[in-house]
């Protein structure tokens, strides 16, 4: 009995796995209501032992609540595996040009409280970078969820709260 | 803003209390600093004037007060809230720094920072197999075209209850009886995907008129659409939200995603 619920579980773990580490849809990551759909209503337990497996590789899961408007409960939470310790090496395909607007937009956007006008932010960055890359990267970050957008402003994204530690990152640029 | 010594009547409202509401609503309006506004001075001028309410519409304007008071009050938790959140840094000293740091620094530090997203992109035996079905159904780029060309476009046209109802297509007694039965149905799956509610049918037809019925609960306002657009996915739920915005959302059914959908439900039903 021990050892079938013991196969149940690497069974839904493996599962768990495998729709988190591969992409499903345009954004990474998986909703809670997916993983209770395919795992069962105990997908949290299954969640947690997966994160002690994967904690060794120095990854983690991540619980992110997109909507402040929905109840808080897991089923309405998006579920992404990020990298839990400091990157040791190159793991993204940007260029050390567009990491470095990145940065810039980020910090700024973060200083005045997590909303800037798109405009200021151009006008920001385009001290250093030509103004059709600085536009274009922009239009990348909102697409990427780095950044949001309404009508004028810029905001931080959903995966800036996933991706980016702020403090870090402010107490690094104030230190530098 | 120290209240007015006159008597109150109901006709003449006291004037700070209505300069108060109207600087609580440019507070909300105006990105002013919520604390700009003195709250502790504000409630101390509707107690002054507490003992004198006697009628409906003093009440209402002391109602009218507090609520706009409250607000205020919202906003000023949000204002240290943000600011405790974002390690309140003087934009000017962050910006300062930010243009003195050569691009590598500012990309050294947000690596520093970064705990990346851990996704890959996978080709499966399954997905190879969808390919291929959809590469052998597509005709040639060449067909396609002349056939496109070939084919007058039809004018797009919107097809009402009383259209369906002049082409006998329904009738009233059916069209009531029909919309109950959908949505009571809606009503016992809560909320759930709009094409698994309008999908889950023993025909095309069947689905195409639920989906009909079903915009028309829509736009009754008995039943609302939420969509998700990280998920790319549409619920429907029976009821209205109050206070939502009304707008339009085309919806596309066709006989093939059909086929998939049953196809799906089918293997699903197998495996358990």
């Amino acid at each position: 009995m021990e050892q079938e619920e013991a196969a149940r579980t690497e069974r839904k773990v493996k599962k768990a796995a495998q729709m988190l580490f591969f992409r499903r849809h345009n954004l990474p990551g998986v909703k809670g209501w997916e993983l209770k759909k395919a795992l069962g209503d105990d997908f949290m337990e299954i969640i947690e032992v997966l994160n002690s497996i994967i904690h060794k590789l120095g990854l983690e899961v991540r619980r992110l609540r997109e909507d402040e408007a929905k109840e808080a409960k897991p089923e309405n939470d998006r579920f992404v595996v990020v990298l839990k310790e400091q990157m040791t090496d190159k793991a993204s395909g940007l260029r050390i040009d567009e990491l470095a607007m990145l940065s810039a937009a980020l910090a700024y956007i973060i200083s005045k409280q997590g909303k800037a006008p798109r405009k200021s932010v151009e006008d920001f960055l385009a001290d250093k970078f030509p103004r059709r890359r600085v536009t274009s990267a922009i239009e990348r970050y909102i697409r990427q969820g780095y950044l949001k957008e309404d009508e004028k402003s810029l905001f931080i994204g959903w995966r800036t709260r996933v991706e980016v530690d702020s403090k870090t990152l402010m107490d690094l640029i104030l230190s530098s | 803003m120290m209240p007015h010594t006159h008597t109150h009547t109901h006709t003449k409202e006291p004037d700070d209390l209505l300069r108060l509401i109207q600087f609580c609503k440019t507070v909300q309006s105006a990105d002013i600093d919520p604390f700009e506004l003195d709250v502790k001075s504000s409630l101390s001028i509707l107690k002054a004037y507490i003992k004198r309410w006697k009628s409906i519409d003093d009440l209402l304007l002391d109602g009218e007060a507090i609520s706009e008071l409250t607000k205020v009050i919202e906003l000023q938790c949000k204002w240290i809230r943000d600011r405790a959140a974002s390690f309140y840094i003087d934009p000017a000293l962050i910006e300062l720094k930010l243009r003195l740091m050569e691009p590598v620094q500012l990309a050294s530090v947000l690596l520093k920072a970064w705990h990346p997203i851990v996704s890959l992109d996978s080709l499966t035996t399954e997905r190879l197999k969808q390919s291929i079905e959809y590469w052998n159904a597509l005709l040639p780029l060449c067909e396609r075209r002349s056939a496109l060309e070939a084919e007058p476009i039809p004018e797009a046209g919107v097809l009402g209850l009383n259209d369906l109802l002049s082409l006998r297509i329904l009738s009233q007694t059916e069209f009531k009886e029909e919309l109950a039965s959908v949505e009571n149905e809606l009503k016992m799956r809560g909320k759930t995907e709009y094409y698994d509610f309008v999908y889950d049918t023993d025909n095309f037809e069947d689905s195409v008129r639920k989906a009909y019925l079903t915009s028309y609960l829509v736009s009754e306002g008995r039943a609302e659409l939420d969509i998700e657009p990280l998920e790319e996915k549409i619920f429907i739920t029976h009821g209205q939200r109050e206070g939502v915005a009304n707008r339009s959302v085309p919806l596309a059914l066709s006989y093939e995603d059909w086929l998939k959908w049953n196809r799906k439900k089918r293997q699903e039903q197998n495996a358990k």
